[in-house]
């Protein structure tokens, strides 16, 4: 074997060490998370955590299905001591699929409300994430809005944005119509959306404020901090959100949120984490970087985030939403909402 | 040992089985119980999707058919100006990720991009929806995907220059002519090569189908999975994604025909010398297709990058650079290795039809949307852990799970289709009278390889080697799901920061990339004109 080849090989057989080198460092004193919220949002969490506790957190981030196939198949030789995700429906499921041990601890049921944690105790909502109605102001009375369902009515023919159905905000939002309104109104609601569509359903809420703003349309479905997002940078946009269903349902809020997994190799250090990530100081952070609601009501909204006013949640149980999802994707699909 | 290996049919079948074994972890989800599911697909998805996958898969097909071939035709027959930077530059677009060009397309051409912007104020044309109907997304694959018959089509073109000027002579020159009734039928094998390849990209892409929400199969498998949670609909649909490519494998063939690819004499001669207006037509015309496929994009995610450097960069790019580095150069390696091992010529390979069709499947993967790939990957892992627990053994699921290892088989079975095909086509080349020749001269099978075969195919193989590399720095979806903690790539950060509509952070990690696949494609085009 000459020196080339000799090279190449080694290269080879320590990068195959290296990886088993960070896999038994997960092993340790070490909190292990898999995360379907993206680094950029977790990573200066954890890096707090970290000063604080002298704890580290490795993490690894994954769309929520396949993470929750991986951790099935791991078992329990899973490095993971947590799981985080961006969409209750994601947690019910998980939950479902025996992931997770219970987790209520006297400070997580202070801190976080209990519509927003699964009622089995399984995992708990962190930051609240609304999903309401955005208007230009060009070219809309606010006294014209009211509802979700009002949407669908002949008034806004081609005046309407949305997301795509593919969406997980999207598909938790309809199991909130089913949940509140019973199936029929729900394909009639989500009929008349269809109808009234000004371009086929955006790829990403960033789309669709963008959509109105260019008055391809004018009214539209977002989560708030995308508009939180948007108007920091450009505060001068003609675009202002509604308080959907104040007289009704309320407006309908997702949570990201996390639990233990059942295998934890490290469940009291899960557990100080799932109980920082619920106190008032995690959740500020939780607001000022991404703009959402903090999941404890004892603490204040970030300046931009207050400033659109209080609102009436809609306090269905988050893991209703998880178990009508599929029914929510079915009517959709049956409906044409692509 | 050696000789015995590479004698062996059944060693490279273990080998072609091994690489196509994901695939068939993900055919085996017929053996699971059927699903209602299908019945709720078939009454809402299913008629509409299979509509606009034929939709799709025809007007990209036919699109970089003409445009691949029309390009190479010219940067090889014709001298215009500009035309030496334009041949190499046209590779360029190779290294910009699909999606990546699909939302940079978007922001720039969709109702609020300012190109529509700008046609409203300055020109009156009313504002339309670029995501409905089928053309802005075909368009856009044909961006994406043209360099691939472009570039088989162009090497092909050279290597019988000669043939076609002289038959053009005969003819009366006429350049149009030569380039139907000549140029194309000879160069029918390399563009079916292209255009395969681009067809199975095509059925397997989630991103740009995603970001313009347009529906092909893919759509339905991720609704299984996704929306449904069902694993092994996902699976069962996928794996008819794996028929229809075996199909379009098969008709390639049939186009490929007896045909083989002959050297002659290279020329640098030019047949035709466009000069005035028609020189000047051809430079726009070409000159275009590289603003649009690379330039225009490049400036775009330039523009972004610059807005946002001084809050998203940090010394983590470092780690993202150096993880696709190491990713890509282990998995090239590793995948160009299996290829080369596939493609050597033997008599007794060749005659054992069972180690052919063997061999042809492991190159499907390519059709597989990534993450199938992945979890038919875990899947097939844990059912090696299930029958060695039942005969007492261990599970390896731990070893394997979120193991490079795990990951950079996931890359050679997706993969290895790109490496196989540039390896086969430099191997038939090769006369099978060396075989008879060394059996003679009582050489062994193994120096044959070392001194004959191996220098023979050695640019085809270091040519698929340059493409895969390409491919494995792009990859998203398997990485995302297979990779062990702390490997971030490039591609994962740009598509953690897309989607969330971050798009002008998602820029930074989009523009290493682009350089990165840049300089792949210039080495790339230094080996290929070493070649002639």
């Amino acid at each position: 074997m000459n020196s080339k080849h000799s090279l190449a090989l080694s290269l080879i057989v320590s990068t195959l060490a290296m990886g088993s080198i960070t896999q038994i460092q997960a092993a340790t004193n070490d909190v292990t998370v898999y995360s379907s919220r993206k680094e950029h949002l977790i990573q200066p969490l954890f890096q707090q955590f970290t000063k604080q506790t002298g704890i580290e957190v490795n993490y690894l981030t994954g769309s929520g299905g396949d993470l929750i196939e991986r951790l099935k198949l791991e078992g329990e030789n899973t490095p993971a001591d947590m799981f985080m995700t961006v969409d209750a429906g994601d947690l019910w499921y998980a939950g479902t699929q025996g992931i997770f041990q219970p987790i209520v601890t006297e400070t997580i049921k202070s801190n976080i409300p209990s519509y927003l944690r699964d009622p089995n105790g399984l995992w708990t909502g962190l930051s609240v994430r609304a999903r309401t109605i955005v208007y230009s102001t060009d070219r809309v009375n606010e006294s014209d809005l009211s509802t979700y369902g009002d949407l669908a009515s002949n008034e806004w023919n081609k005046k309407l944005c949305l997301r795509t159905s593919k969406k997980i905000y999207t598909k938790s939002l309809v199991a909130s119509i089913i949940h509140n309104r019973g199936v029929d109104d729900a394909s009639e609601i989500i009929e008349g959306w269809v109808n009234n569509l000004a371009a086929v359903p955006n790829a990403k809420d960033s789309h669709v404020m963008d959509a109105i703003l260019a008055g391809q349309c004018d009214v539209g479905l977002v989560n708030t901090y995308y508009f939180g997002r948007l108007i920091e940078k450009n505060p001068d946009a003609p675009l202002k959100l509604y308080w959907a269903n104040q007289d009704t349902s309320g407006v309908h809020v997702n949570v990201s949120g996390a639990g233990i997994t059942n295998n934890a190799s490290n469940p009291s250090g899960a557990i100080q984490l799932l109980e920082w990530l619920s106190s008032a100081e995690a959740q500020a952070i939780y607001g000022s970087l991404n703009k959402e609601y903090p999941a404890n009501q004892n603490i204040d909204s970030d300046d931009i985030v207050s400033s659109w006013g209080d609102f009436k949640q809609d306090r269905m149980n988050l893991s209703i939403a998880g178990e009508l999802q599929a029914d929510a994707v079915k009517l959709m699909q049956k409906l044409g909402y692509k | 040992m050696k000789e015995a290996f590479f004698k062996s049919n059944f060693w490279i079948g273990l080998l072609a089985f091994s690489v196509a074994f994901p695939i068939f972890v993900v055919g085996s989800s017929w053996l699971l119980p059927g699903s209602e599911l299908w019945l709720h697909f078939a009454q809402t998805l299913l008629p509409e999707l299979i509509t606009s996958t034929l939709i799709l898969l025809l007007g990209v097909g036919a699109g970089v058919s003409i445009l691949g071939t029309v390009l190479a035709y010219l940067v090889v027959m014709v001298e215009f100006p500009g035309r030496s930077w334009l041949e190499w530059a046209l590779f360029l677009p190779f290294g910009i990720p699909a999606y990546v060009l699909a939302f940079v397309y978007l922001g720039v051409f969709d109702y609020s991009g300012y190109a529509q912007v700008w046609l409203r104020e300055y020109l009156g044309i009313p504002g339309f929806d670029i995501r409905s109907g089928h053309w802005a997304i075909i368009l856009t694959f044909i961006l994406v995907f043209y360099p691939y018959v472009y570039m088989m089509a162009r090497a092909s073109f050279k290597r019988q220059k000669v043939q076609m000027i002289e038959a053009g002579k005969m003819l009366g020159a006429k350049p149009i002519r030569v380039f139907w009734q000549i140029s194309v039928p000879l160069a029918r094998p390399a563009i079916a090569a292209g255009l395969l390849v681009t067809l199975m990209e095509t059925l397997a892409d989630f991103g740009v189908v995603s970001l313009f929400n347009y529906s092909t199969f893919t759509t339905a498998i991720y609704s299984a999975w996704g929306d449904f949670r069902s694993i092994e609909v996902a699976a069962q649909l996928a794996s008819l994604l794996v028929l229809v490519s075996f199909f379009l494998i098969y008709f390639e063939r049939k186009a490929r025909g007896k045909a083989k690819y002959y050297s002659s004499d290279v020329s640098h001669l030019k047949a035709y010398y466009a000069k005035g207006v028609v020189g000047w037509i051809i430079f726009f015309f070409v000159f275009g297709i590289f603003m649009l496929s690379f330039a225009m994009p490049l400036l775009q995610i330039l523009i972004w990058s610059l807005e946002v450097f001084s809050t998203e960069w940090s010394k983590r790019y470092f780690n993202y650079f150096s993880s696709s580095g190491i990713l890509t150069f282990l998995a090239t390696v590793l995948t160009v290795t299996v290829a080369t091992i596939l493609a050597l010529p033997s008599r007794r390979k060749s005659n054992s039809k069972t180690l052919q069709i063997l061999i042809r499947f492991s190159t499907l993967g390519y059709a597989l949307p990534g993450s199938v790939m992945a979890v038919g990957l875990l899947y097939g892992v844990q059912n090696i852990s299930l029958i060695s627990i039942y005969f007492g053994g261990s599970s390896i699921n731990h070893i394997l799970f979120g193991s490079v290892v795990l990951l950079l088989f996931a890359y050679v079975s997706r993969f290895l289709a790109i490496a196989y095909n540039s390896s086969s086509a430099s191997s038939e080349q090769i006369k099978p009278v060396y075989e008879h020749s060394a059996r003679l001269l009582g050489a062994s099978r193994w120096r044959l390889i070392k001194e004959v075969y191996f220098p023979m195919m050695l640019p085809g193989i270091l040519a698929g080697g340059l493409l895969v590399a390409v491919d494995v720095m792009k990859e998203l979806p398997a990485t995302y799901l297979l990779r062990p903690f702390g490997w971030d790539t490039l591609a994962i950060r740009v598509f953690e920061l897309s989607s969330e509509g971050l798009y002008e952070r998602a820029a930074i990690p989009a523009l290493m990339m682009v350089i990165f696949g840049a300089i792949i494609m210039l080495l790339f085009n230094k080996l290929d004109n070493e070649k002639y």
